[in-house]
C-alpha cells in the first residue's frame, strides 16, 4: 500500500492533474475575492461557472472556434454576476438565498440553453456533442525546465491566465486606490459612502469581475478537459471554491493555497479510488473541509470576514 | 370617529398580511409567466405543458402519491430553516444534518431488525432527529458563544457529512449469519459495526430496510384487521385495495403536516418561540428584554438541526426504505427556498413544500407529453425565488405597517400636546 501510494507521489502526471484540478477552483475563488471583499457573499459561483461551462461549449460549437466559446463563457458568466448584482446590491435582497436562486435557475437554464442549441427537437437530451476544445500550449522555454517544464508550463491556456490571477488580484486590493475603495466599501460602506465612493458602483464591478473568471473556470470544464458538456457538470465546484475563500481567510494568496489544497486533495483522491487501495478516500475528501473548519475557529480565525458581509447597502432614510 | 379609525387599523392590517400572501403567490404567477417565454421559444405550448405538470402532480393517485413522496423532505428542512431563521440562525447545513438523520434511521433499522415495528420506527424517527441536532451542536456553540458565522461552519458540516455518507454507505454492515458479495466469509472489523452497506451487493448502497421499519401506509392501513373486517365485502373497498399508488402514500407526509403545526404553536404561543423571535429581529433588545441571547440562539439552532434530520430519517422509513448515493438531491439547500417563499411562516412552508414538490413530481409527465424538458421546472423555481425574495424584500406590506405605526404613534404624541395646549 505504501508503495502504491509512493508511485503516486512520484509520478509526474499526479503534479498535473493537480494543477488541472486546482485551475477552475482558483480562477473562480480568487476572482470573487474582490466582490467578497467588498462585502457581498459570492455564493452564486456555482451558478456562474455552470452557465461559464455551457457558454463555452455553445461559443465553440456554433463558431467552430474554441475562442468563441472562452469568450461567451466570460459573458454568461458576467450576465449572471449582472443579474445577482440587481438582486443583491440595487434590490438589497438576501444574498444566501438569492445565490441559492439562481444556483437553481442555471441548473435549468444550462440544460434547456445546451438542448436548444444542439439537441432541438430530438427526443433524447443527453446525447453527447464533441466541440473544439482548448490547446495545449507549451510555453517556450520554461516548458523545457525538467520536471517543473511538464507540471507548470505545459498545459491549456487558462491555467496561465490563473498563475496571473493571484498577483494582479494581490495588486489591485493592496496596492491600488481601487483596492482601497473595495476594502473600504467592505468594511464600512457608510464611511465609504460618505466620502463619495459609490458603494454600489464599486459592489457592481466587483461582483461582475468575479462573474467574468467565473465563466472562465466554467469553460475550463466543458471546452478545456472535455470538449463535451454534462448536465450540471460543475457539481458543486462552486461551493468548493467558496470555501476555499473561508480558508484563505478573504486574502488572495490564502485564497490560492486553499484552492490548491482542495484541488490536491481531489487528484489524489481519484487515484487512490482508481487503484482501489481500499484507503477511505472520503476522508481525504473530507480533510480540507475539516482543515477550513479549524482555520475559522481558531483565534486568528476571527473577524477575517469584511465588516459588512452580506449585509446590503442603504442609506439611512431622512 | 374613534370606530371609523378602528376600522380603517383593521383593514390595514388585513392589507399588510394579504401582501404576505400576495408577494409569493404573484412571484410563483410571474415565474410561469416568464418561463412560459422559454417553453414558446422551445417550440411547444406553455398552456399544454403546464396541464401536463399539473396533471402530472395531481391528475391521478399515483401523481398524488409522488407529489407527496417530493414534498415531505422539503416541508422539514423549510421548517428546519424558517425556525432557524426567525430566531437568528440561518442554517444552511440542513443538507448535511438531513444526511446524518437518514443514516441514523437506517443504521438503528438494519441492526435492531427485531423489534415490534412501533419501536422500531419510533427508535428510527428519534434517531435521525438526534443526529440532526448532533450535527447543528458545533455551530450552535461557535454561534451562540463565539459569534461565529453560522453559515460557514454550517455550510462546512454539510461536506463532511456528505463524505462520511460516502463512507458509511461503502462499509459492510455487521450482522449474523451472512455472506459477503461473492460468497466469502466475513471477517468483521469495528468500521464494519459502523458502515450501513449491504454486505451481500457490490454496489455503494444500504440494505434494504425490514419491513417493521416502513412507516404505515395508506395501503397496508387499507389491508389492516380493523378496515376488513368492517368492509371486507364492500365493491368499492376491494377497488381502493386495488390502488397500487396507496403504498407509496405513507404516514410521513401527516407527520410532516404535524410537524409544522407543532413549530407554528412552539414558534408562536410557547416562551420558546416568542425568546427565539425576539432574538432573531433584535438580539441587542432582546438583551435588554432580559432574554439569555446565546442560550436562545443555541436552542434555535438545535430545534433546527433536529428538523433537518427528521427529513432525513422520514425518507428513509416513509418513501426510500433505503440510501444510496446521492439519494436526496439538494433537498436541504432548497429548504432555504421553501422556508422563504413559505414567509418563513410553518404553514407558508406546507404551501411551498407542496408547490416544489408538485413541480418535482409533475415534470416527468410533462416531459413525456409535451417533450418540454424537465430543467425547465428548475428555472420556474429560481424565478419564483429570486422574484418572491426580491418582492419580499420591498415589501409593500412592511412598508404599509411602518406608516401606519409612524401615524399611530404621531397621532398619540400630538393628542397630549393638544390637551396640554387647551389646557393652558
Amino acid at each position: 500500500m505504501l508503495s502504491d501510494l509512493a508511485s503516486i507521489f512520484l509520478n509526474l502526471d499526479f503534479y498535473v492533474a493537480v494543477v488541472r484540478m486546482t485551475t477552475p477552483l482558483l480562477l473562480a475563488a480568487v476572482g470573487s475575492v474582490l466582490a467578497e471583499r467588498s462585502g457581498v457573499v459570492t455564493f452564486s459561483m456555482e451558478a456562474m461557472m455552470l452557465m461559464g461551462a455551457v457558454g463555452g461549449i455553445i461559443g465553440s460549437g456554433v463558431f467552430g472556434n474554441v475562442w468563441m466559446g472562452v469568450l461567451l463563457a466570460i459573458v454568461f458568466g458576467m450576465l449572471v454576476g449582472f443579474a445577482y448584482s440587481l438582486m443583491a446590491v440595487s434590490v438589497g435582497a438576501h444574498q444566501i438565498v438569492t445565490s441559492v436562486g439562481l444556483n437553481l435557475g442555471a441548473v435549468g437554464l444550462s440544460a434547456v440553453l445546451y438542448a436548444l442549441v444542439f439537441t432541438r427537437g430530438s427526443e433524447v437530451i443527453q446525447t453527447v456533442i464533441k466541440v473544439p476544445k482548448l490547446p495545449l500550449v507549451k510555453i517556450p522555454l520554461l516548458g523545457d525546465i525538467p520536471i517543473l517544464g511538464p507540471v507548470l508550463f505545459n498545459h491549456l491556456p487558462v491555467v496561465y491566465v490563473g498563475y496571473v490571477l493571484v498577483p494582479v488580484v494581490w495588486f489591485i486590493l493592496y496596492r491600488t486606490s481601487w483596492g482601497l475603495k473595495i476594502r473600504a466599501v467592505g468594511e464600512h460602506p457608510h464611511a465609504a459612502d460618505t466620502v463619495g465612493i459609490s458603494v454600489s458602483k464599486v459592489r457592481y464591478a466587483t461582483i461582475i469581475f468575479a462573474g467574468a473568471f467565473s465563466g472562465l473556470a466554467g469553460s475550463f470544464l466543458s471546452i478545456g478537459l472535455l470538449g463535451s458538456y454534462m448536465e450540471n457538470m460543475t457539481a458543486g465546484r462552486g461551493f468548493i471554491a467558496y470555501t476555499a475563500i473561508v480558508f484563505g481567510k478573504w486574502q488572495p494568496v490564502g485564497v490560492f493555497l486553499g484552492t490548491l489544497l482542495f484541488g490536491a486533495a481531489d487528484a489524489l483522491q481519484l487515484r487512490i479510488q482508481a487503484l482501489n487501495l481500499g484507503i477511505p478516500y472520503q476522508f481525504l475528501v473530507m480533510l480540507p473541509y475539516v482543515v477550513t473548519m479549524i482555520a475559522l475557529i481558531s483565534v486568528v480565525g476571527r473577524a477575517s470576514w469584511p465588516a459588512s458581509y452580506g449585509s446590503p447597502f442603504k442609506r439611512e432614510e431622512g | 370617529m374613534k370606530s371609523k379609525n378602528r376600522l380603517w387599523i383593521l383593514w390595514r392590517e388585513f392589507l399588510e398580511r394579504s401582501f404576505s400572501i400576495a408577494i409569493p403567490v404573484a412571484a410563483i404567477m410571474a415565474a410561469f409567466l416568464v418561463s412560459g417565454f422559454i417553453i414558446l421559444a422551445w417550440g411547444s405550448s406553455p398552456m399544454a405543458a403546464y396541464t401536463a405538470l399539473f396533471s402530472g402532480a395531481f391528475g391521478s393517485i399515483s401523481g398524488i402519491a409522488t407529489t407527496l413522496q417530493r414534498l415531505t423532505p422539503l416541508v422539514f428542512t423549510g421548517l428546519a430553516v424558517a425556525y432557524g431563521y426567525r430566531g437568528g440562525f440561518f442554517n444552511i447545513g440542513a443538507e448535511g444534518q438531513l444526511y446524518m438523520g437518514a443514516i441514523a434511521a437506517v443504521w438503528f433499522a438494519i441492526t435492531f431488525p427485531n423489534l415490534p415495528s412501533w419501536l422500531l420506527i419510533t427508535l428510527c424517527i428519534f434517531a435521525s432527529g438526534f443526529m440532526g441536532l448532533v450535527w447543528v451542536l458545533l455551530p450552535a456553540y461557535l454561534k451562540a458563544k463565539r459569534g461565529i458565522n453560522e453559515v460557514l461552519t454550517t455550510l462546512l458540516m454539510n461536506y463532511i457529512a456528505i463524505q462520511y455518507f460516502e463512507w458509511v454507505i461503502r462499509v459492510d454492515h455487521i450482522q449474523e449469519g451472512i455472506l459477503l458479495f461473492g460468497g466469502v466469509e466475513p471477517i468483521w472489523t469495528f468500521q464494519n459495526w459502523l458502515g450501513i452497506k449491504d454486505a451481500t451487493q457490490p454496489h455503494p448502497k444500504s440494505a434494504f430496510l425490514v419491513d417493521a421499519a416502513h412507516l404505515p401506509t395508506m395501503k397496508s392501513l387499507l389491508e389492516s384487521n380493523l378496515f376488513s373486517s368492517l368492509f371486507g365485502g364492500a365493491e368499492w373497498y376491494k377497488e381502493l385495495l386495488g390502488i397500487t399508488a396507496f403504498g407509496r402514500i405513507s404516514l410521513a407526509p401527516l407527520l410532516a403536516l404535524l410537524t409544522a403545526l407543532v413549530i407554528f404553536f412552539v414558534m408562536f404561543k410557547t416562551v420558546t418561540g416568542y425568546r427565539s423571535r425576539a432574538v432573531g429581529i433584535n438580539p441587542e433588545a432582546a438583551r435588554f428584554m432580559g432574554i439569555n441571547v446565546p442560550r436562545t440562539l443555541f436552542v434555535t439552532a438545535l430545534i433546527s438541526g433536529t428538523l433537518a434530520g427528521l427529513a432525513g430519517g422520514m425518507e428513509v422509513l416513509g418513501t426510500q426504505h433505503r440510501v444510496i448515493p446521492n439519494f436526496l438531491v439538494n433537498a436541504g439547500f432548497d429548504g432555504i427556498p421553501v422556508a422563504l417563499i413559505g414567509q418563513l411562516h410553518p404553514l407558508g412552508v406546507l404551501l411551498s413544500a407542496t408547490f416544489f414538490g408538485a413541480l418535482r413530481a409533475g415534470a416527468n409527465k410533462m416531459q413525456v407529453i409535451t417533450s418540454v424538458p424537465i430543467a425547465v421546472v428548475y428555472i420556474i423555481q429560481a424565478l419564483a425565488i429570486v422574484f418572491a425574495i426580491a418582492g419580499t424584500t420591498v415589501d409593500i406590506g412592511a412598508n404599509l405597517k411602518k406608516k401606519r405605526l409612524a401615524r399611530e404613534v404621531s397621532e398619540q404624541k400630538l393628542e397630549p400636546a393638544k390637551e396640554e395646549v387647551a389646557n393652558a
